[in-house]
């Protein structure tokens, strides 16, 4: 996803629905990320200029919540969780060995784009532990062996 | 009127005024530290709570307002004891082992002033040691151990922008620095980044100050309660002796200065008013424009071709022989506004009077600060008290004479150059924009023999048989009345234009181009941030099966914060080198000759293993430096080898630089026969470095610090008395590392008879025993460390000869760094182990 060269405008209609600016840049910057996947610097300058709210403060009240991204995200994000219960079932080596075969760190996005790695503290569903989500999709009781076979399925999409 | 009690006593609080502000104004002390007079409360930190009867909890007292009847107690055990978890909590992010020091006062003692370095990892090594809140307040709440071993983040130094340092390894995250640039402007040019342990002060996306339109007024540096925060200037000057006001003249805003003031020169300049900035040169450009290298302080006559410095006699006297044939309308005087009326009078009177011509020119500056003057038609002669003539005119003129701060392009012309005191340095008074007298004081001392331009001007008339100018006292001051009284502008209604955007500041002063005398106005001028580049390693060219180029860097990393391993390709050193010897350094061509202790070598490869520490100006040029990159000169193996035998036990001491040392020690002791047992120490945890080779080589290896987060608590000495004590047989004993380490190891042994050992580290030079320079008194002979040392007997030498001698270059060193520009990071080298945490 470039940035480059991007349209803009949108933030200045974004910003005229949420008068009371300061509050609502956090909703805006949701809506952004909505659109674009992530908060990029021309989008936050782009913010700042059309709120008065300074580019500085917006960044530091973003890279507050996790929820933010300031990349873009891989085409297809890769959640492992390592809550307590998937933790004591080895989510940790899970998360190891997709590091391993998609040679990147959690938090990162591989080279092509095609997948993001994040770790998560739980899905909310502990029975089914140690678990992994692909783009919202579930993998119960995931082994180190089943990865790669999993993960074949997405490169082609 | 509110009336409640504080500690007991019965005191009255104003309306709205909260509890802290009202203890203190009654001289109650309440220990505080996110609460600042530039600044409103906020109540973030904690520490200034109390408690208050009928009231929940501990209120903190710079949020809460007094109120009739409250009954307020500040300093109950439980209070004592919350500040002091409180601060021990902020002191687990800071480097706080120098405030838990059992040596603390001797350390105080033996380096009075701070160190130069890079990072700051202990208080002995930072700037702002004598104005340090977080030190003060330890002290106050008695603060003496971490909880849990420190958190050091290993953040790289920050020095790309101009003027201001920031080490943000001793960031507390008290805020002040954010909340003043907001309320002050309005903005937020820093912020908070991030959250938890790795939230930190920053601008958005990693840009640096510069790009995110910092207006660079400094008052983030001004209420820093730490060293995180640094005029680059200023730092090196620790507390200022005395402060004094006046009023700033590089534009006709009028703001009051507060000058801090070191042997009669100014270090920093910082706003008189709590609420409003300075803008850049208020702030950051009148110490070092003041304190100019080049700055004018002889008087000079041209003898035949060439300018010389003489007398104020002979150069009024030779002035005033050339000015006679000029009297009258072919004479001008030229001047700009930025001058004392006191002055101008003067100059006025000089022009009108003694030399009977109109032409008393004043310059009028435009928005920029720049001022020029086109001289009348038929004028020959000219006294110009700047560059306010075009280089071109010049050459028509007859005689052209300097009154000057600076040199210039007009100095090839000038017959005569007196040098002028200025700005700081001159008392009177002037007018501000708005029409308003402002008092200047001379708060500082002019440089050599510098006078102010109307004693210049009157010692001229002097030497010309004049003494029209002698009688005129009451004049000036019917002259001065027209302007009325005048009143320093301790608080401004508005904020400086000039500190609001920095494009409205001023370029000139006195005809000077301010860029052009400080680099870092130049740095701002560009508008563009310093620019990063990675320079291409000079291997990338080169066959990798080639051998190494003479003095090349084979490997580089960061060991310890500020401790760079270094292994240079030196092939004839690493063939001859024996331990204990050393080697001189120099980065480049015009670098220092720096010694440097043999860590290890690889005769085999040709390589030597050296440990820099970033202390002054070359060992930065070392420190940033990378792999592939080659150093000007090594010279070696130098000094006497250690004294190898087969003692016994042996126990090397080490610290900081000096750890690196004793793998070559213990490597040659060992193989003799010893049992070696190493001791090192260092800080805090995050200090040591090569535990492993170091282990490798030794019987035994014992690790302190003296936070108590590794290994034993104290310094390497309190270990080696334990194991003595404790009834260890200990034949003799090394030690290598700074001056205060090898001395505290060799007071505290000197009545035990254990031989000691100590490896001296003076300023060399040459390093083969020729200069001198690197001598030392050892049992009260003069010795030189290059080629009788580097190891004495440590009960024998005279450690505070030795201070003082390591300290005799602290003012050229000082002037050698660049102290407003950006530093380059170009050439760090990141290549793993650096920590500095960029890629």
């Amino acid at each position: 996803m470039s940035t480059a060269t991007k349209d803009l405008s949108y933030i200045e209609e974004l910003v005229a629905q949420y008068p009371e600016h300061k509050g609502g840049t956090l909703t805006i910057m949701q809506k952004i990320q909505e659109r674009e996947g992530c908060l990029s610097p021309e989008a936050l300058d782009e913010l700042a200029r059309c709120s008065g709210v300074s580019v500085n403060e917006l960044y530091g009240v973003a890279t507050f919540y996790s929820f933010y991204k300031f990349s873009p995200p891989g085409k297809h994000t890769i959640q492992v969780c390592l809550g307590t219960a998937c933790h004591v079932r080895g989510g940790a080596k899970i998360l190891a060995e997709l590091e391993r075969l998609l040679g990147i760190k959690v938090g990162e996005v591989t080279a092509d784009g095609k997948f993001g790695l994040v770790r998560i503290a739980c899905l909310g569903c502990c029975a089914l532990e140690p678990v992994i989500a692909i783009d919202g999709k579930f993998y119960p009781r995931v082994s180190v062996r089943q990865l790669p076979s999993i993960l074949a399925a997405y490169q082609d999409q | 009127m509110i009336e409640l009690t504080i500690n007991g006593n019965s005191v009255h609080a104003e309306e709205g005024e909260t509890l802290l502000k009202c203890a203190l104004r009654h001289g109650i002390e309440i220990p505080h530290l996110c609460n600042h007079p530039s600044l409103p409360p906020y109540g973030a930190c904690r520490i200034c709570m109390v408690e208050v009867e009928g009231m929940r909890g501990f209120p903190t007292s710079c949020t809460t307002p007094a109120a009739s009847g409250m009954v307020v107690r500040t300093d109950t055990p439980a209070l004592q004891e919350l500040r002091r978890n409180i601060l021990g909590l902020m002191m687990l992010e800071h480097p706080s082992a120098c405030l838990l020091c059992g040596r603390r006062d001797l350390c105080d003692e033996f380096r009075p002033q701070a160190e130069k370095v890079g990072r700051t990892t202990g208080c002995h090594t930072c700037n702002n040691k004598e104005v340090c809140e977080v030190r003060s307040l330890s002290e106050e709440l008695g603060f003496s151990e971490l909880p849990v071993p420190p958190l050091y983040h290993h953040r790289p130094i920050e020095r790309s922008d101009p003027f201001i340092d920031r080490d943000l390894n001793l960031c507390i995250l008290c805020g002040r620095c954010v909340r003043v640039c907001k309320h002050q402007h309005g903005t937020s040019i820093i912020e908070f980044v991030g959250r938890s342990s790795i939230s930190r002060i920053g601008e958005a996306f990693g840009r640096t100050l510069l790009e995110a339109d910092c207006r660079f007024c400094g008052s983030c540096v001004d209420v820093c309660p730490t060293g995180s925060l640094a005029d680059r200037y200023a730092k090196w000057f620790g507390k200022a002796e005395s402060t004094a006001e006046t009023t700033c003249l590089f534009c006709d805003e009028g703001c009051a200065l507060s000058l801090g003031i070191q042997q009669g020169k100014v270090v920093h300049a910082q706003a008189v008013d709590p609420d409003k900035p300075l803008c850049v040169l208020g702030r950051f450009a009148v110490a070092p424009f003041m304190n100019g290298f080049d700055r004018l302080s002889v008087p000079q006559l041209r003898v035949e071709d060439s300018l010389r410095e003489v007398s104020w006699d002979e150069a009024l006297a030779g002035a005033g022989e050339k000015l006679l044939p000029w009297k009258g309308e072919t004479f001008a005087l030229v001047f700009d506004s930025a001058l004392p009326l006191e002055d101008k009078f003067y100059l006025k009177a000089f022009t009108e009077q003694v030399m009977q011509s109109p032409h008393a020119l004043e310059a009028v500056p435009d928005s920029k600060g720049k001022a020029k003057v086109v001289l009348p038609h038929g004028v020959k002669a000219v006294l110009s008290l700047g560059s306010f003539i075009d280089p071109a005119e010049a050459e028509g003129l007859e005689l052209l004479i300097l009154q000057d701060v600076y040199p210039g392009a007009l100095i090839e012309k000038a017959s005569v150059v007196f040098p002028a005191a200025m700005f700081t340095e001159v008392a009177g008074t002037t007018v501000d924009a708005s029409g308003t007298a402002r008092p200047l004081f001379a708060a500082t001392v002019p440089p050599g023999k510098a006078r102010s331009d109307r004693q210049i001007v009157m010692d001229l008339a002097g030497a010309m048989h004049e003494t029209v100018l002698s009688d005129l006292e009451e004049k000036l001051a019917a002259s001065l009345k027209a302007t009325g009284d005048p009143v320093l502008q301790c608080i401004r209604k508005t904020v400086p234009p000039a500190a609001a955007d920095p494009s409205l500041r001023r370029d000139w002063f006195r005809g000077r181009y301010l860029p052009g005398l400080i680099g870092g106005l130049r740095s701002l001028e560009d508008g563009s941030s310093f620019e990063e580049k990675p320079a291409p390693l000079p291997s990338d060219n080169r066959d990798p099966a080639a051998p190494p180029q003479l003095f090349q860097i084979i490997r580089k990393r960061e060991v310890a914060p500020n401790n760079h391993e270094i292994v240079f390709y030196a092939p004839s050193v690493a063939k001859k080198a024996q331990a204990g010897q050393f080697v001189i350094v120099m980065a480049d061509e015009k670098s220092e000759r720096v010694p440097y202790t043999l860590c290890d070598w690889d005769a085999e490869a040709g390589t030597i293993t050296l440990v820099v520490q970033e202390k002054g100006r070359s060992s930065r040029k070392l420190a940033l430096m990378q792999a592939g990159e080659c150093a000007a000169h090594i010279v070696g193996p130098l000094g006497t080898p250690l004294d190898i035998q087969n003692f016994g036990t042996v126990a090397l001491l080490g610290g900081c630089y000096g750890i690196g040392a004793h793998i070559a020690n213990a490597k040659a002791l060992k193989e003799a026969g010893n049992e070696v047992l190493i001791i090192m120490e260092a800080r805090s945890h995050y200090l040591h470095y090569y535990l492993e080779e170091l282990a490798a080589v030794a019987d035994e290896l014992i690790v302190t610090t003296i936070d108590g987060s590794n290994g034993i608590k104290g310094h390497a000495i309190d270990a080696l008395l334990r194991r003595m004590q404790s009834g260890a047989r200990i034949d003799r004993a090394i030690t290598v590392g700074c001056p205060f380490m090898m001395m505290v190891a060799s007071k505290e042994t000197k009545e035990t008879g254990l031989p000691m050992f100590a490896a001296l580290n003076p300023i060399m030079l040459d390093g083969t025993g020729m200069c001198g320079a690197c001598r030392v008194t050892v049992q009260g002979e003069t010795k030189f460390a290059c080629v009788d040392g580097p190891f004495f007997d440590a009960h024998q030498i005279d450690w505070d000869e030795l201070k003082d001698r390591r300290n005799a270059y602290t003012d050229a060193e000082l002037n050698s760094l660049l102290t407003t520009e950006p530093v380059a990071h170009a050439h760090h080298a990141h290549s793993g182990g650096c920590g500095c945490g960029r890629s």
